[in-house]
């Protein structure tokens, strides 16, 4: 067990008469990364205020390295918990080797001024932040990741244990935002800088936190490993919206996005249609997505364990045949995937790469349409480019469409047809 | 190549010494404009004379005792009055300013110059004859006035121990403005006198003698050194209350301790010279122009520039409608209101 750096027991703090934060506990060991999570008016900044002793008269404790917050002045707070905000525009146009001087003002007593050891510090950071090129510039003259640049570099020669960030990085650009927060990852992993963040974007803190602390109407709502922490569940309670939780598949990180489902007033007979969407590699979860948001009955089937449609199903929890890893569908699957389409209304084929292995979906279809039902063809790339079986499938799909299969190009058409 | 950009000493001196050059060439010829006139050599030989060190040169039968009283008596403790009274002005509006984070405040923004107004005339209509620490009634009253009102603001604008900027403007200006009515109110009493207190308001040095210079310096020199150790804080309010604090600052307490100093340092200043506006305001701003914003630097050089600027608006009221003399107000108005406006039109190109 790491020793504990920061403890917060029973934290609240009243802003005008009501709760920012209520009665709020938790403790961040030495070394981690910890992202403050929660939507506007959490209490997420007040939280990093009331650490950083910008803000007092809050009710508990605030221990810090084991020393209470409320005993240490604030030169001796400045020497252990160092606060990254956004930049702002100074009002005065400092000069950037000033403005990074000033973070060692805790180390400089009132009568005194800097030493050699201040001057190596601000060297050694501003070299590490790259500011050191800009160290005759004035602040106003640099962009935007430059100025965040110099307010990283203040923070960081005040040489603490612990860095605050404050959403440093929500106004800059996507190369900036990484290059920043790839800094503080650095700094976590290479020099064991304990770093707590306040941010807006869930995949960011996703991207570089081991923890996530989710914070609600100035409670708790969920503290631990960050994969623990932001679920479907927690997301939807805290942010009351909509989200799909994953995986990166590039870097295997957690990695969330919105559903994008319009809210749509729905038809009060649509429950009562059932569509049977085929699937495939990915290409039916857009249609299956959209159908579910308009409340219609959907099943998907049948689709190989791991695929993107197969974790959508899942996701939206609708019926939906399945079939082992990259393995043929099995007569089995292919008569339980009949049973659905035989209850279903309509048949919904999007565009599906066809091989040998899932060759007998086309035959459900073309099944379904000999039954009678509506089926609807979601046509883009031609089947000829589409068909890997060596034209057996290609010869099946022109007889769906020929014996007269409604046909669209884009998937919002599938009302019009429905 | 850090090292180098900030070494303090070196930064300050390179501006100090040309300053205090620049200040010794206007003493002398300051010293020797007037109606009485004099030549430059004469007056250097004169004011050498009373340097230890240099006066062993001088030879003292080539001066005329005669000039030598003018310049002794007359012409030195006013120029040497101005001076202190341009260092405190500036050295104050350095201060407000970075409080303020806002180059366009001044020693007067939150109300000295209307207490001291309101002491003024309580003092030349009132209780006039009153002498104290060789400083006239309205001296006093005035210095009086200047503190009590800012206090007064500073309490009206002080919410749980903190005070938030932008209440501490406003109040100013709405304290000041009932302090200036209730000003007109009592003069309309005393319409006779009328003349007498808007002369003082417009600012001057007139009566200046040693005496004064003695009691106002050095209270203004120790406000002065007390509150250049609060430069580095003043460096980091200047950034904003909330950085100052994140980097160690105790913001209130130190906020708290230069609002003090400053208003007591301009309240000392216009006791013994009336409103003197603009030099406080346009001194700080050429300075940070020159030296930038660094409070290390700005307040000292700063501090004498306003001691300069001042001596040269005093010269110029006194000899430049010779015999006649003008309100060293009405000088610093004309040369700094249109410079305020080309500040103004400046800073409305680069900042918004």
């Amino acid at each position: 067990m790491k020793e504990k750096i920061l403890t917060i027991k029973n934290l609240s703090f009243a802003y005008n008469g009501s709760n920012v934060l209520d009665n709020i506990s938790f403790d961040v060991s030495s070394g981690c990364f910890l992202s403050i999570l929660g939507p506007n008016g959490s209490g997420k900044s007040t939280l990093i205020n009331l650490i950083s002793k910008v803000l007092k008269n809050y009710k508990g404790e605030i221990i810090v390295k084991d020393r209470s917050l409320k005993n240490l002045n604030s030169k001796e707070i400045a020497k252990l918990v160092a606060v990254v905000p956004q930049y702002s525009n100074a009002g005065f146009d400092f000069l950037v080797g000033e403005l990074v001087m000033m973070g060692r003002f805790p180390y400089i007593s009132r009568f005194g001024r800097e030493g050699k050891q201040d001057f190596d510090i601000v060297e050694d950071v501003m070299e590490k932040t790259k500011t050191l090129t800009l160290c005759k510039k004035r602040f106003n003259e640099l962009s935007g990741g430059e100025k965040q640049r110099v307010i990283i570099a203040q923070a960081l020669v005040q040489d603490t244990p612990i860095i605050l960030l404050d959403e440093p990085t929500s106004h800059l650009d996507i190369n900036f935002q990484i290059e920043i927060m790839d800094l503080f990852y650095k700094l976590n992993t290479d020099e064991g800088k304990t770093i707590i963040g306040v941010f807006h974007d869930i995949n960011l803190a996703a991207n570089y936190s081991k923890k996530a602390i989710l914070l609600k109407n100035g409670m708790v709502f969920g503290y631990g490993e960050i994969n623990n922490t932001i679920t479907k569940e927690n997301i939807k309670k805290v942010f009351n919206s909509d989200i799909y939780v994953g995986k990166n598949p590039f870097t295997g990180k957690l990695y969330i996005s919105p559903t994008f489902n319009p809210v749509f007033e729905v038809p009060a007979d649509s429950r009562d249609v059932k569509v049977h969407v085929i699937g495939g590699g990915g290409a039916a979860s857009p249609i299956i997505n959209l159908l579910y948001g308009r409340g219609y009955t959907v099943s998907c089937g049948v689709v190989n364990n791991f695929d993107t449609d197969l974790d959508t199903s899942e996701m939206l929890g609708i019926s939906y045949v399945s079939e082992a890893p990259f393995s043929p569908i099995s007569l089995y699957s292919q008569n339980k995937n009949l049973e659905f389409i035989k209850s279903s209304d309509i048949v919904v084929l999007p565009e599906i790469e066809f091989g040998h292995g899932n060759f007998s979906n086309l035959v459900s279809v073309k099944e379904a349409q000999e039954l009678g039902k509506k089926v609807v063809i979601i046509e883009g790339k031609r089947i000829k480019d589409r068909d890997h079986t060596g034209g057996k499938a290609e010869k099946l799909y022109n007889k769906i469409m020929a014996n007269g299969a409604m046909i669209i190009k884009d998937i919002s058409e599938i009302f019009d047809k429905i | 190549m850090i090292m180098n950009a900030h070494n303090l000493a070196k930064r300050t001196s390179k501006y100090l010494v040309p300053l205090f050059i620049l200040l010794a060439l206007f003493i002398i010829l300051a010293a020797s404009l007037g109606s009485a006139n004099l030549s430059l050599k004469e007056t250097a030989i004169i004011i050498a004379k009373y340097i230890p060190g240099v006066n062993y040169f001088i030879d003292w039968r080539s001066i005329n005792p005669q000039s030598a009283k003018i310049i002794t008596q007359i012409r030195l403790p006013r120029i040497f009055l101005s001076i202190f009274v341009g260092i405190g002005l500036a050295s104050a509006g350095v201060i407000f300013q970075g409080i303020f984070r806002n180059p366009m405040a001044d020693p007067f923004i939150i109300g000295v110059s209307s207490g001291a107004s309101l002491g003024a005339t309580i003092g030349l209509l009132i209780v006039s004859g009153v002498n104290f620490l060789n400083l006239s009634a309205a001296s006093i009253f005035a210095f009086g006035g200047a503190i009590a009102v800012t206090f007064l603001v500073y309490n009206i604008s002080r919410i749980k121990s903190k005070i938030s900027v932008v209440t501490l403007l406003l109040s100013g200006v709405a304290i000041s403005a009932l302090i200036s009515s209730i000003n007109s109110f009592i003069l309309i009493f005393r319409t006779s006198d009328l003349a007498k207190v808007i002369f003082w308001l417009m600012g001057g040095f007139t009566s200046a003698t040693w005496l004064q210079f003695f009691t106002i310096a050095p209270v203004i020199l120790v406000l002065l050194i007390v509150s250049s150790f609060f430069m580095k804080d003043l460096n980091l309010i200047s950034l904003s209350d909330e950085r100052a604090s994140q980097l160690g600052v105790e913001t209130e307490k130190v906020k708290k301790i230069l609002l003090v100093l400053a208003s007591l340092i301009a309240a000392a200043a216009v006791s013994v010279s009336g409103i003197i506006g603009f030099v406080g305001l346009i001194t700080p701003h050429i300075m940070r122009l020159i030296v930038g914003p660094d409070h290390k630097v700005l307040y000292p050089t700063s501090a004498i520039a306003g001691g300069i600027v001042l001596l040269f608006s005093d010269t110029i009221a006194r000899t430049i409608l010779s015999p006649r003399e003008i309100p060293v107000g009405i000088v610093t108005s004309i040369i700094g209101v249109p410079f305020f406006i080309y500040l103004l039109l400046r800073s409305k190109r680069e900042i918004f």
